[in-house]
């Protein structure tokens, strides 16, 4: 090493940052040359002084700026919990909003399934079990062969010609045909809200033909007719509108039993 | 608990980490800054940034040098946009630093022998000085002869070479020196400083 690289290595020297063996280089050059070592020396205690003069007696940081620093950081810390909890929340609301929307369609899909079975199995004209009863034999020769009371609505201008057992898929019913003034057939079954039919009657569209249901507590009831929404408003007593799925109307068919009516 | 595996934005995990620096910061952003109230200011935005990016900060790195690195660039960024500074990057180092650092013709060298700066020196006087220097050079030195960082260090925090942070440190210390010096012989009367107990203060330290 001569002079001149010496005084490349200098910098690095003063600051421990020279390798093993460039610093044995640059010690051995300082042992041998006087005019190099003296100007190390002056290096040295001149950064040596500097740094003395410089952080002996730094400044602290104030304590406020430490106070103002720290709230600073916790205000922001809270803002984002705030922030993340409203994201949370929103996803929450949007999942319920989805779960709710797809529950309802689920539940409309459901009464369709029903209304259509209903309306396929009345079309089937099965033979009947019981023919030209009247409505309280009705109400006694279903008593014990369902694992429900049958209470069958009394229709002021309808006759029922017979009745039988039947299924509305999975759930066993007691099936109503009338045939006068126009074919029609009653299915009432029992069902713990399973299907999505309110109190009030409401008239949907299934297989070609008009599906009244209603319910009364645990009974659902499900009339299959061909007469059309007139028709069925004039079988009904007037007093008694007959409303849409989405109406809100006043009770119109009377279900009790036949024994407690008029 | 829900699977971060890199960071995170634990509070308390933060100002623990940080409260250690905040003296080191304020002291180096007061060079920077050459100012309490943008030094308390720079300080406050830094400490803010890293809060913010804190969930990039590798667990197990160097902190302080993660923190030095965002103090100097929102420095670089805010600051010195506002603050006159003049970078030297235009001037001096449109050619090779290394090219500069090894030439021949080191004009510095050969017009400032080497000469003792008297202890009577004031820290008045060496703030003067660091403050006088042109602002990339004068990062280094604070990260160097302030904060302490190995070159390793320093060149990760600005981003650049170590073989220009050496030749930065080489340079702004010289002028550092000569700034010293030429004050020296201006104001030759002064208090002595002991640097014999500084030295024995740093053995112990």
């Amino acid at each position: 090493m001569n002079c001149r690289e010496l005084q490349t290595a200098l910098t690095p020297y003063l600051d421990g940052e020279l390798i093993a063996e460039a610093r044995l280089d640059v010690e051995a050059h300082l042992a041998a040359c006087a005019a190099c070592a003296k100007r190390v020396e002056v290096e040295r205690h001149n950064l040596s002084l500097v740094r003395a003069l410089w952080q002996g007696g730094s400044p602290r940081a104030p304590q406020a700026l430490r106070s103002r620093v720290f709230d600073a950081v916790r205000a922001d810390d809270a803002r984002r919990r705030r922030q993340r909890w409203v994201k949370v929340s929103a996803a929450a609301a949007g999942l319920t909003l989805v779960v709710a929307v797809g529950n309802h369609q689920y539940r409309a899909f459901q009464r369709r399934l029903f209304e259509q079975d209903a309306a396929l199995r009345h079309a089937r004209q099965f033979p009947l079990e019981i023919r030209d009863p009247k409505t309280t034999d009705l109400e006694q020769w279903f008593g014990g062969k369902l694992d429900h009371p049958v209470t069958v609505p009394r229709f002021p201008n309808a006759t029922a010609a017979g009745a039988r057992l039947l299924q509305v898929r999975d759930k066993p019913a007691a099936y109503i045909r009338f045939d006068a003034p126009r074919p029609m057939g009653l299915f009432v079954y029992g069902d713990d809200h399973e299907v999505d039919v309110g109190t009030e009657p409401a008239v949907s569209n299934s297989n070609g033909y008009n599906v009244v249901s209603w319910r009364n507590g645990d009974l659902v009831y499900q009339l299959v007719t061909d007469l059309d929404e007139q028709d069925i408003r004039e079988l009904l007593p007037p007093s008694h509108p007959v409303a849409h799925p989405a109406d809100q109307g006043t009770p119109t068919l009377d279900v009790r039993p036949a024994s407690l009516q008029r | 608990m829900l699977g971060f595996k890199r960071g995170g934005h634990d509070r308390a995990e933060f100002e623990a980490l940080i409260a250690p620096w905040l003296d080191g910061l304020y002291a180096s952003a007061l060079r920077l800054t050459r100012n309490e109230r943008n030094a308390e200011d720079l300080v406050q935005d830094t400490v803010m940034r890293a809060w913010r990016f804190f969930d990039r900060f590798e667990r197990g790195t160097n902190f302080r040098a993660w923190l030095f690195k965002i103090l100097t660039n929102t420095f670089i960024n805010s600051y010195r946009r506002t603050s006159r500074e003049k970078s030297l990057q235009d001037e001096s180092e449109r050619q090779s630093v290394e090219a500069q650092f090894f030439s021949p013709d080191t004009t510095d060298q050969a017009t400032n022998p080497e000469e003792y700066l008297l202890e009577r020196v004031l820290r008045e006087d060496v703030l003067k000085a660091i403050d006088g220097l042109p602002i990339d050079f004068r990062m280094v030195v604070i990260l160097a002869d302030l904060q302490e960082f190995s070159y390793k260090e320093i060149a990760e925090v600005l981003d650049i070479p170590v073989g220009t942070v050496m030749s930065r440190l080489f340079r702004g210390r010289r002028a550092l020196q000569k700034a010293l010096l030429s004050a020296e012989q201006a104001s030759p009367a002064a208090e002595p400083i002991d640097l014999n107990a500084f030295r024995e203060r740093k053995k112990l330290g």
